[in-house]
């Protein structure tokens, strides 16, 4: 009986549903329905999966300013799309709009980033590809 | 080579694993190339897979947030959750979500087939491989007519899956599924999931649809299903998707 309990323990566990954490998703950490934008200089750009991220220093359209993290969807879609690890270097003007955190935080999704020079890019427009 | 490939496929399999009972082969000559290749996710639900969903019993619940459509935190497209669903749910913390060791956790095939990522299908006469782009997942399908492992094999994200075919769709049944999320929002099924997919590439051969039917009592009253469609593109394939769980650090 003794051996037999970890064994049935084991198996019974299987079938209980469980709370595992998974990949964050979209919807749950940020506000779909609604667009900010922040204006700033890049301090750093990273393009790799799940996410890309750029870091921002600058004022959001809200008037926080400070230091801003803003997601990416998947690098795999955005290559798709043009994006390379080179589309955003460190020191470019930009403005960036996007789906705030719902947290409240600095930080949001990209839907696209704007340069100096009236070019744009585009990461994730509304209610599309949220990866 | 595709055909090269698939024909190897299918021996490389009966030399390691062997098959279960011969399965008739009937299916056209230009079955391989209609199913191979590439294929890129719809956002739309694509019509010719309408036969699909007409099938679908009338008990069924579909999950409508399939190619990159999401269910926000509290909505479960209408399904009964148990209560012990219910109380894991509770549990849930979000924001161990954001933590590395979260970031690159794979979801199982009950959520993967779903998301916004294209995949390349190799297709056999004995074995029908799904190679994903979302976590560089892949599927295994067994076409030779072998059936599922004990109750208690070991459960991974794709599950065991076994094919056949009914007409000109693609019929595949998935057990032995690693307990995972079911909508991305907190919401896991358990290990006790039984999937059911068709599969169905349109005349033309451009789009292939597909309908997963999901059974599992220990989380949820009755049937679920999602509908899924994909577009075939020449000359295009998947790329590594090399997750970085410090990608945010």
């Amino acid at each position: 009986m003794t051996k037999l309990t970890p064994i049935l323990a084991g198996i019974f566990s299987l079938a209980l549903p469980v709370a595992v954490p998974a990949h964050h998703s979209f919807v749950v950490h940020y506000v779909g329905e609604r667009i900010i934008s922040v204006t700033g200089v890049v301090e750093e750009f990273r393009f790799r999966n799940p996410h890309g991220i750029i870091f921002v220093n600058g004022t959001s359209s809200d008037g926080n300013s400070g230091s801003w993290k803003i997601e990416t969807n998947s690098p795999n879609i955005l290559r798709r799309r043009g994006w390379t690890d080179k589309s955003i270097s460190p020191g470019d003007e930009v403005i960036i709009e996007g789906y705030p955190a719902r947290d409240g935080s600095n930080a949001m999704r990209i839907f696209r980033v704007r340069f100096a020079d009236g070019s744009e890019m585009i990461g994730q427009r509304p209610s599309a590809d949220n990866e | 080579m595709m055909k090269f490939f698939s024909q190897f496929l299918g021996g490389a399999l009966l030399l390691a694993t062997g098959p279960g009972s011969t399965v008739a082969w009937a299916q056209p000559d230009d079955f391989i190339s209609r199913w191979s290749g590439f294929w890129s996710v719809r956002f739309d639900r694509a019509p010719s897979g309408a036969a699909l969903l007409d099938e679908l019993p009338d008990d069924v619940v579909l999950i409508d947030d399939a190619g990159g459509g999401e269910l926000a935190a509290g909505e479960y497209a209408g399904l009964k959750l148990s209560d012990e669903a219910l109380d894991a749910i509770r549990d849930y913390d979000y924001a161990e979500e954001l933590l590395p060791e979260n970031a690159c956790r794979a979801p199982s095939v009950a959520f993967y087939m779903q998301a916004p990522f294209p995949m390349e299908i190799y297709a056999g006469r004995d074995l029908i491989i799904f190679r994903m782009e979302y976590f560089d997942l892949v599927r295994i399908i067994f076409m030779d007519g072998r059936a599922h492992p004990p109750a208690d094999a070991l459960h991974t994200l794709s599950g065991h899956s076994v094919g056949r075919w009914e007409g000109n769709a693609l019929v595949v049944e998935t057990t032995h599924i690693v307990p995972g999320t079911f909508m991305n929002n907190g919401f896991d099924h358990s290990a006790d999931l039984r999937l059911i997919e068709r599969f169905l590439v349109s005349e033309d051969g451009s789009t292939l649809s597909a309908t997963q039917v999901y059974e599992d009592a220990a989380t949820f009253e009755g049937r679920a299903a999602r509908y899924m469609s994909w577009s075939k593109r020449a000359g295009e394939y998947v790329l590594s998707y090399d997750c970085d769980p410090n990608y945010g650090g």
